[in-house]
């Protein structure tokens, strides 16, 4: 049985419209104006148990909303959907105990206080006795390598480890599934590789389901063998990222480092100029003619340096939606 | 059950630790406390020195009402204030989610979760100006009038709890409600005075619209040995009544929120 | 000051004033309600006017004239710079402030003025519904006067800003100025005249409250606004109202402009 199962899931909100200027002010005191704004439509999907699945959009996608629907802060406009066999927006006991939220940029610990005294708390609302969360808690803190930060206070830690230290609070109860709203926003590189590893370690260990919005592709390609595409409130896709990028962009990217700068309509006939700046090109080659192509540049230009990889998947997906090449799912 | 009141303990415990990072407030509060009062003992006297008697009340009648009015302020800096203010934060920051998402009762979680010992010496003090005035009064104390008179206080305290805590829930729909809680505070400090003291019209307000007088001037009267035990069912009654409106009107907003935020 | 300098002020205020007044305007609820936490004054009147004493020298209808002038004026002199100027020194908001070329306490009254224009229809709408209730009371204060009270409180509201915004200094080197506030808050409330007219002072205590400036705040402009009947009862003459709400003002304005120079570099010192 899936644990989290959503079909026809629909959300939509009313809000209120207001014209910049002194006049839109006075009009929107006297008289407001309301949109229906959409902001799931028409959303299906399953989610097995231990599974790591990715939500990727743009900013206003529907990422976050859903993945509220889905923790049960907002109820739905229409659709079904349960998760760890509860209806969600009932936000039953048994329900609470079995899911965590942890979102970026947004803490639930005790500013003033150690982490220490958060978690204590915590315990006491979960019901884990002292001996086990003391376990617990020496068991986390080893994977999120935190030490003597859980006895300084929140306020002088930094961000990097007021995050991990978020994530103890947040699994200290021992939650089989796990909703992360934007969890690396504005966290250095190497803390965000540090989460994304402890998200790695901490799924293969316990077997949790793990939910992840960002629009930091880093995160997603690290962490979800798996991503769900939310466009404009509705699915564009459901699978492998790989096959993703595989099936639906099927170029690579090539970079060239000229001898002497090339006119353009004499490198058109290799690939699609994606970058021309002097003597460095950025091209994009179909998969298949790759080959071909790559030998006829290297006998026919004269090239200093050469780089193959995948273009970058915001491009792709930014392409996708530009050229709409990508259909919802039905 | 258990849980809850375990997470009762831990959640003051952290509170007073929080607290203690900053003693300056403290201090200042203590300051506060005592100009407050000395600025109502102030203001009541300049009737009284005049020979007015408000309501009719005696001078340490009057002081009685007082002694409830700064009892309650003391629970309001206590418990009220920094519980419900941060509801307000809460819905700006968007750290309710947080909340809801906990295995405990919301409201709860709410209302209890800070504890403020600044205002626990206004409390004590309303207490006692309350009986050290009543003695002056009526000469003696008696035990069946102390134990009204805690009943009819702990019902002034759940119904004022309730008032707050509706005006804070307000803040779901409007955010900025730090305004209509100081409306409260504005309207509440009429219970300075017995209720007698006002014209007619407002003595109806103050007794049926906003209880102000089952807040201050029927302890006071409990205490003096005038109270009936009709009006202290009354006051029971109110006071089940505003918690039971507390608990309904918090489920509207949160069956609002969940449904309207994005 | 060149023309074009003033005009540039002008406009500057202007954009200021008009982007203020629009997020005063998105939060109607929380200006009404704000209008209301005024209503201390009304209370204070029902218990004066139904406690018939002889000391104030003033009837049933000057009395209520009195204290709804004293709601007007604080309607139109309450200020919060301090608790903005605390959330915005916390947030980190004042650094931008700080290195704009307009001094930051201009952004607070700005803000300020805003919020009164956005509370005049609410004051105009209870003063209305004050006088349907009781007709009796109504009585023209002469246009020379109210054009003073008019005068009257917005000095007073720059002598409230500058005294709250003395206190707003003081987050450059504490972060709980607010609580000092509330300690200022309460000679306020009851020197200013706003829970008594003065002259329920007994006269030791009423030469005293006349040397703080908290009389000037409420008192002065609600006495000048209520009508000569009632200014003839209080302590105050026209002129030497005025002389001392300048004379407050003289002696404010510098030690503000010192506190808040020897802040910002403790601010810049601190690291902003």
């Amino acid at each position: 049985m899936a644990i989290v199962m959503a079909r026809g899931l629909r959300k939509s909100f009313r809000v209120a419209d207001k014209q910049p200027g002194l006049a839109g002010t006075m009009r929107h005191v006297l008289r407001r104006r309301w949109i229906n704004l959409e902001a799931v439509r028409d959303v299906s999907f399953q989610i097995e148990a231990g599974e790591v699945v990715g939500f990727l959009g743009g900013n206003g996608a529907g990422k976050t909303t859903t993945l509220k629907l889905l923790s049960g802060l907002i109820h739905p406009s229409g659709g079904e959907l349960a998760v760890a066999g509860h209806r969600p927006f009932r936000r039953q006991r048994a329900f609470l105990e079995a899911i965590t939220l942890v979102m970026g940029q947004k803490q639930q610990l005790i500013w003033d206080l150690p982490p220490l005294d958060s978690l204590r708390v915590n315990a006491a609302v979960y019901g884990i006795d002292d001996l086990e969360a003391r376990r617990r808690i020496g068991e986390l803190a080893e994977m999120l390598e935190l030490g003597e930060e859980l006895t300084r206070p929140v306020r002088k830690l930094s961000l990097g480890q007021r995050m991990k230290a978020e994530l103890l609070a947040a699994l200290l109860h021992r939650p089989r599934v796990l909703f992360l709203d934007e969890p690396t926003l504005g966290l250095d590189v190497n803390a965000q590789a540090r989460v994304r590893q402890f998200l790695a370690d901490y799924n293969r260990r316990t077997g949790a389901t793990v939910l992840l919005t960002s629009h930091y592709m880093a995160d997603i390609t690290a962490l979800c063998p798996r991503v769900l595409l939310i466009h404009q409130g509705r699915l564009f896709y459901d699978g492998s990222l790989a096959e993703l990028s595989e099936r639906l962009a099927p170029w690579r990217e090539v970079r060239l480092d000229l001898d002497r700068p090339v006119a353009a309509d004499t490198l058109q006939r290799y690939g699609e100029i994606e970058q021309l700046d002097g003597a460095a090109v950025r091209l994009l080659i179909g998969r298949e003619q790759l080959t071909t192509t790559l030998n006829q540049i290297l006998s026919e230009l004269p090239v200093l340096d050469l780089e193959v990889r995948d273009p970058p998947i915001e491009e792709l997906i930014g392409r996708l939606f530009q050229q709409g090449t990508l259909d919802p799912l039905p | 059950m258990g849980r809850y009141l375990l997470s009762l303990r831990r959640f003051w415990g952290t509170s007073l630790a929080s607290q203690l990072e900053y003693q300056l407030n403290a201090l200042i509060e203590l300051v506060a406390m005592g100009a407050n009062l000395g600025g109502s003992l102030l203001v009541l006297w300049l009737f009284y020195r005049q020979g007015v008697a408000l309501g009719g009340w005696s001078w340490n009648a009057a002081l009685v009402v007082l002694g409830a009015y700064t009892c309650l302020n003391g629970f309001t800096s206590t418990v009220l204030q920094p519980n419900l203010s941060r509801i307000v934060t809460h819905v700006q920051e968007g750290t309710l989610d947080f909340v809801l998402l906990k295995p405990i009762d919301s409201q709860f979680w709410l209302s209890l979760r800070s504890f403020s010992p600044a205002g626990l010496p206004e409390v004590l003090l309303g207490l006692g100006l309350m009986g050290w005035a009543a003695r002056a009064d009526q000469g003696g104390l008696q035990p069946q009038q102390l134990l009204a008179t805690a009943v009819v206080m702990l019902a002034a305290a759940a119904t004022l709890y309730s008032l707050w805590f509706v005006i804070a829930t307000t803040a779901i729909w409007f955010v900025k409600t730090w305004n209509a809680t100081e409306v409260l505070r504005a309207a509440l400090s009429a219970g300075r005075y017995p209720v007698s003291a006002f014209p007619a019209t407002l003595r109806l307000l103050f007794t049926l619209a906003l209880p102000v007088a089952f807040l201050t001037t029927v302890p006071a009267e409990t205490l003096l040995g005038r109270g009936s035990a009709s009006w202290i069912l009354a006051s029971l009654a109110v006071a089940s009544a505003a918690l039971v409106i507390s608990r309904a009107f918090w489920r509207l907003a949160l069956r609002y929120y969940t449904s309207a935020s994005s | 000051m060149s023309w074009r300098s003033a005009s540039t002020w002008l406009r500057r205020h202007s954009v200021l004033w008009s982007v203020q007044f629009a997020y005063m305007a998105e939060y109607r609820a929380e200006i009404l309600l704000w209008a209301l936490s005024g209503v201390l004054p009304f209370i204070m009147l029902a218990v004066w006017s139904a406690a018939d004493g002889p000391g104030l020298g003033l009837g049933p209808s000057a009395l209520g004239r009195y204290f709804l002038s004293a709601f007007v004026v604080r309607q139109f002199t309450v200020v919060w710079v301090v608790w903005q100027f605390e959330e915005d020194a916390i947030q980190g908001r004042l650094s931008p402030y700080l290195l704009q070329p307009l001094h930051p306490l201009w952004r607070y009254v700005a803000a300020h003025q805003a919020e009164q224009a956005t509370r005049l229809p609410f004051v105009l709408l209870i003063v209305s519904g004050f006088f349907l209730l009781q007709p009796a009371s109504f009585a023209w204060p002469g246009l020379g006067r109210l054009l003073l009270g008019i005068l009257a409180v917005g000095l007073a509201f720059a002598l409230n800003f500058l005294l709250q915004s003395l206190i707003a200094c003081l987050c450059f080197w504490s972060e709980r100025a607010t609580a000092l506030e509330r300690l200022l808050m309460i000679p306020y409330l009851f020197f200013s005249g706003l829970v008594a007219p003065l002259q329920a002072f007994p006269p030791g205590l009423r030469q005293l409250a006349l040397h703080t400036p908290f009389p000037y705040l409420i008192a002065f402009p609600a006495e000048l606004l209520a009508g000569e009947s009632v200014a003839a009862a209080g302590p105050f003459s026209t002129v030497n109202g005025f002389l001392s709400l300048l004379i407050w003002l003289a002696v404010l304005f510098p030690l503000l402009l010192l506190l808040w120079r020897a802040g910002v570099r403790r601010y810049g010192a601190m690291g902003a």
